[in-house]
C-alpha cells in the first residue's frame, strides 16, 4: 500500500491474435497478395490517369489502356507472329545448345580440379565481360542472320549455367564423398550419388540466371542486326513515336522472364524434395 | 614373413587384405599456389594454340585475328591516342550511372526490406522490373534523352539498379529471426537492432548485388554505345565490326573484359573485408 | 600366445603431414600398433586432436600413412570394413533406404536387390517405418541408425565407428549405446569404436586404448572385466567408476599442458 514500487504491467504482443475479427485475419493470411495487387492497380490507375491528364507525357510514355490496345491490333497482324517466331526460335536453339554444352563441360571442369585452375582464367574474362559486347564479332563471323543471335544468346546462356556448375562440384562435400571412397564407390557411382545431387541446386541457379541472359541477348542482338524479331518491333514502334507498341514489346520480354524462371522453379522443387522446407521468398 | 601369418591367426595371406604405406620420404608434392601457377599456365597455352592456328593457316586472320595482331593494334592505337577518349568516356558513364544507383538502390532496398507492407506493395512490381531485359528500354531512353551522355548515364544507372534494390531487400530479409529476438529482448530500439542486427547480415547481399549490378551496368555501357554514340568503347567495337578489323573488335573486347575483370577483384576484396568474421569456407 | 584369429593387425602405424599454412612437417600419429581378435569390440579414446580419428581413416583406407602396415582379415562374402560415421554423412539427397542400401550397391547389387537386402538391417536398427523418409526428417539419434544401419548392410568384418554419438544429446546418447551393444551381440561384428568420452568407452567395450596427446601414441590397453550383457546401472557401479578414474587420470594428465586444458 505505501509502497511506490510501479504497479506491475501486463505483458503485450502486438502479434496477439485475441481480438480479432473474421475480416481482419483474412487480411492477415492474405496480406502480401492484397497489399501486391493495390500496389499494381494503383500503379496502373496513376499511370492512366498521369497520362490523360497530362502530367505523364503521352508522348513517351503512352498509357496502359492504349497499350492494351496496341496488344490487341498487334496480335492480329502476321508480321507480330513472325517476329515471335524469330525471337523464340533464337532464343531455343541458343539456349539449349548452351544447356546440353554447359552441364557436361562444367562437371568435368569442376572434377579435375587442376583443369579447372587451367581454364578459371577464361572462364573469369568471359564472365566479367557482357557478352553482347561480342555480337560485332559475331556479326561478323556469321553474318547478321539469325544464326548471329542465336550465338550471343549462346554465350550469354553458357557463361552463366557452366560457372555455377564448376563452383558445385568444387564445393561438394568432402565427408560425404569420404563416404562414397570408404564404400569402395566407382568413380561413376562417386558422380550419380554424390557430385551430381550436390551440384544440382548450383545448376539450377545457373539455369535460372541463364534465362535472362539469353533474353538480353536475344534483345541486343536484333537491335544490333536488325532483320526481325521482337527486338526490331521495339527498335521500329521507338523510332515511329509508337510507345503503345514498345511497351508491349518489352511486357512480352517481360512475361517471358517471369513464365521461365516460374517452370525453372517448379524443375528446382522436384529435385529439391530431399531438402527441408525454409520459408523462401 | 611366413611365421607372422601363421601366429597371428589372419586368414591365408593371399586373400588377405592388407595394405603396406611405404611412403617416400618426401610428402606428396604440392605446389605453391596451384591455382595462379596453372591458371598462367592455361592462359597462355591457349594463347600459343591460337597463334599457331593462325600461323599454320587453319583459321583465318582476318575473322579470327591472333594473339600478336591484337597487341600490336593495342600499339598503334593506344600509341596515336585514339583509344583514349574512348576508354575515358565510357569510364566516365559506368563510374556516374552506377554511383546514382548505389546512392539511389541501396537506401532503397534498405526500406523497401525494412518496411514490410511497403515491401509487399512494391513487390510485384519490382519482380517484373527485374524480370524485364532493361536493355529493352534503351531505345525509349534514348529518345528521352538525346543521344548524349546523359542517356547513357540513365541506361547504367536504370540496369543496375534493379539489381542492387532486390539484393538489398533479400539481405535484409535475411536477419536471422533469433538475432533479431535477442536485440528485441535486450530492449534494443528499432534503430539499434537494425543497424547492429540487419545492416551487418545484409552486406554480403549488398555486395553480391554490387558484383552483379556492376556487370550490368557495363551492358548498359556497350548497349547504349552500340545503338546510339560516336565515342566510347562500345562505339569503338561496333564501328570496327562495320570495318571488318577484328582485332580492333577483339582488342575493344578484351579492354572491356579486363575492366570487368578489375571489378571483380575489386569487389571481391570489399567482400572479403566485410566477411572477415565469418568462418572461412575451407 | 593364444590362438585367436584376428580381425585387425596394425604394425608401427605412423602419420606425418604438413600443415598447410605454415608448410611446417608435424606428426599426426607416432606409433600405433594394436591387434584385434576377432568378435572383440574394442574403444580408442584420447583428448581431441590426439589422432585417433586419423588413424581411423587410414584403417578405411581414406588415408595413406607415412609409414607402416594395416592388416584386415579378408570377407568371404562381405566387405572387409565399412565406417560409421559422425553426424550428417547421410546422402541428404537418398531416403533412409536408399541410404541404407547405399554400400551394396557401391559393390554393383541391383537397386531392387540392395534395397530388399536393406530391410533387416533398418529393422535391427528400429528404423522400421521410416524407409522412405529423407534424412532431415530424421532426428539426431535416428540419423545414426541408419548411418549405422549402411555400415552393417555390407556385412563387413570390421566395423570402424567414428564418434558416431558424439553430435547427440546426453539422454539419446546412452540410449545409443545401450542400442549398439544390443546390435553389436546380434549382428556379431568386430568393432573398432573412436570416441572421447570415457564412460562411453568402457560401457561399450572389451578393451579401452588410450592414446596421449599429439603426436598420438598408446597409453594403455586396459581389458574391461564388467559382466555381459551390460546395462546402463553398471555405469553407477564400483568398477565401473574404477576404470573411469583410472582413464581420466591418464588423459588428463596429457591435457595439463595445453592452453585448453579447462575444456
Amino acid at each position: 500500500m505505501t509502497t511506490a514500487s510501479p504497479a506491475l504491467r501486463p505483458v503485450r504482443n502486438e502479434r496477439d491474435r485475441k481480438h480479432r475479427s473474421p475480416l481482419q485475419r483474412w487480411y492477415r493470411n492474405h496480406e502480401a497478395w492484397v497489399l501486391g495487387a493495390s500496389g499494381v492497380i494503383g500503379f496502373l490507375l496513376l499511370w492512366e490517369l498521369g497520362s490523360r491528364s497530362g502530367v505523364v507525357d503521352q508522348f513517351f510514355f503512352s498509357k496502359p489502356t492504349d497499350i492494351a490496345s496496341a496488344a490487341v491490333r498487334e496480335v492480329q497482324l502476321a508480321r507480330f507472329w513472325n517476329d515471335v517466331k524469330v525471337s523464340v526460335w533464337e532464343f531455343v536453339t541458343g539456349y539449349t545448345l548452351a544447356v546440353i554444352t554447359a552441364i557436361p563441360l562444367g562437371l568435368i571442369i569442376g572434377w579435375y580440379r587442376r583443369l579447372s585452375y587451367m581454364i578459371d582464367p577464361w572462364l573469369n574474362l568471359f564472365n566479367s565481360l557482357p557478352r553482347i559486347a561480342l555480337i560485332p564479332l559475331l556479326v561478323l563471323w556469321v553474318g547478321l542472320g539469325v544464326e548471329s543471335k542465336i550465338a550471343v544468346v549462346f554465350l550469354g546462356a553458357f557463361f552463366s549455367i557452366i560457372i555455377p556448375t564448376v563452383q558445385g562440384v568444387r564445393t561438394v562435400d568432402r565427408r560425404l564423398l569420404d563416404v562414397a571412397k570408404s564404400f569402395g564407390a566407382s568413380q561413376r557411382l562417386t558422380f550419380t550419388s554424390v557430385v551430381g545431387p550436390a551440384t544440382v541446386p548450383f545448376i539450377t541457379t545457373g539455369l535460372r540466371l541463364g534465362i535472362g541472359r539469353a533474353l538480353i541477348g536475344v534483345i541486343v542482338g536484333e537491335i544490333y542486326a536488325q532483320t526481325s524479331g521482337l527486338g526490331v518491333l521495339i527498335v521500329r514502334a521507338n523510332e515511329n513515336i509508337q510507345p503503345d507498341r514498345m511497351f508491349f514489346g518489352v511486357l512480352i520480354f517481360t512475361f517471358s522472364g517471369i513464365l521461365g524462371v516460374a517452370a525453372l522453379r517448379r524443375v528446382e522443387h522436384y529435385f529439391d524434395r530431399w531438402r527441408p522446407v525454409s520459408e523462401e521468398r | 614373413m611366413a611365421a607372422q601369418t601363421t601366429t597371428s591367426g589372419l586368414a591365408p595371406s593371399e586373400q588377405q587384405a592388407k595394405r603396406r604405406h611405404p611412403q617416400p620420404p618426401r610428402m606428396r608434392r604440392s605446389i605453391k599456389n596451384e591455382p595462379l601457377v596453372f591458371g598462367i599456365i592455361g592462359f597462355v597455352v591457349v594463347l600459343i594454340a591460337w597463334e599457331a592456328a593462325i600461323d599454320l593457316g587453319m583459321a583465318r586472320a582476318s575473322l579470327l585475328s591472333s594473339p600478336t595482331r591484337i597487341w600490336s593494334a593495342a600499339v598503334t592505337d593506344f600509341g596515336n591516342g585514339a583509344l583514349w577518349p574512348h576508354i575515358a568516356t565510357s569510364l566516365l558513364e559506368w563510374t556516374v550511372g552506377f554511383a546514382l544507383a548505389i546512392v539511389v538502390g541501396i537506401p532503397l532496398g534498405l526500406i523497401l526490406g525494412t518496411f514490410r507492407r511497403i515491401g509487399m506493395i512494391v513487390d510485384p512490381l519490382l519482380s517484373a522490373l527485374y524480370a524485364t531485359p532493361t536493355v529493352a528500354l534503351v531505345p525509349l531512353i534514348i529518345l528521352l534523352f538525346g543521344i548524349g551522355i546523359g542517356a547513357k548515364f540513365a541506361v547504367v544507372f536504370l540496369e543496375a539498379l534493379v539489381t542492387l534494390t532486390v539484393s538489398t531487400i533479400t539481405g535484409v530479409k535475411s536477419a536471422d529471426p533469433r538475432h533479431l529476438e535477442t536485440a528485441r529482448s535486450f530492449g534494443a530500439s528499432r534503430w539499434l537492432a537494425f543497424t547492429s542486427v540487419t545492416l551487418p547480415s545484409s552486406v554480403p547481399f549488398i555486395v553480391t548485388g554490387l558484383r552483379i549490378g556492376a556487370g550490368r551496368a557495363l551492358v548498359g555501357v556497350i548497349v547504349a554505345e552500340f545503338i546510339a554514340a560516336n565515342v566510347g568503347i562500345g562505339f569503338y567495337i561496333s564501328l570496327n565490326g562495320n570495318l571488318l578489323n577484328a582485332s580492333r573488335v577483339m582488342l575493344g573486347v578484351l579492354l572491356v573484359g579486363a575492366f570487368g575483370v578489375f571489378v571483380g577483384i575489386v569487389i571481391g576484396r570489399i567482400q572479403r573485408y566485410f566477411d572477415r568474421w565469418r568462418p572461412a569456407i575451407r | 600366445m593364444t590362438e585367436q584369429a584376428l580381425a585387425l593387425r596394425a604394425t608401427g602405424v605412423r602419420m606425418e603431414y604438413r600443415d598447410p599454412a605454415t608448410r611446417e612437417r608435424l606428426t599426426a600419429i607416432e606409433r600405433m600398433d594394436i591387434e584385434i581378435p576377432e568378435g572383440e569390440f574394442v574403444s580408442i579414446v584420447g583428448p581431441s586432436g590426439c589422432g585417433k580419428s586419423t588413424f581411423l581413416k587410414i584403417v578405411n583406407g581414406l588415408l595413406p600413412a607415412t609409414e607402416g602396415e594395416i592388416e584386415i582379415k579378408h570377407s568371404k562374402g562381405g566387405s572387409d570394413h565399412a565406417m560409421v560415421f559422425q553426424d550428417s554423412s547421410l546422402f541428404p539427397w537418398y531416403s533412409v533406404q536408399r541410404n541404407v542400401a547405399y554400400g551394396l550397391a557401391c559393390r554393383g547389387v541391383k537397386r531392387k536387390e540392395a534395397f530388399a537386402r536393406a530391410l533387416p538391417f533398418i529393422k535391427l536398427v528400429g528404423l522400421e517405418g521410416f524407409e522412405s523418409k529423407y534424412p532431415y526428417q530424421l532426428s539426431g539419434g535416428m540419423q545414426q541408425r541408419a548411418n549405422l544401419a549402411r555400415a552393417l548392410t555390407v556385412d563387413p568384418e570390421l566395423l570402424l565407428m567414428d564418434e558416431p554419438f558424439a553430435a547427440l544429446d546426453a539422454q539419446t546418447r546412452e540410449l545409443m549405446q545401450v542400442e549398439l551393444i544390443r546390435i553389436w551381440s546380434e549382428a556379431q561384428k568386430t568393432v573398432l569404436f573412436i570416441t572421447h568420452q570415457i564412460d562411453e568407452a568402457i560401457f561399450l567395450s572389451d578393451r579401452v586404448i588410450v592414446m596421449s596427446a599429439r603426436p598420438g601414441r598408446i597409453l594403455a590397453d586396459i581389458t574391461i572385466e564388467l559382466p555381459r550383457p551390460r546395462d546402463l546401472d553398471i555405469k553407477r557401479t564400483p568398477r565401473f567408476v574404477e576404470y573411469e578414474e583410472q582413464i581420466w587420470r591418464l588423459i588428463s594428465k596429457q591435457l595439463s599442458v595445453g592452453p585448453e586444458a579447462a575444456a
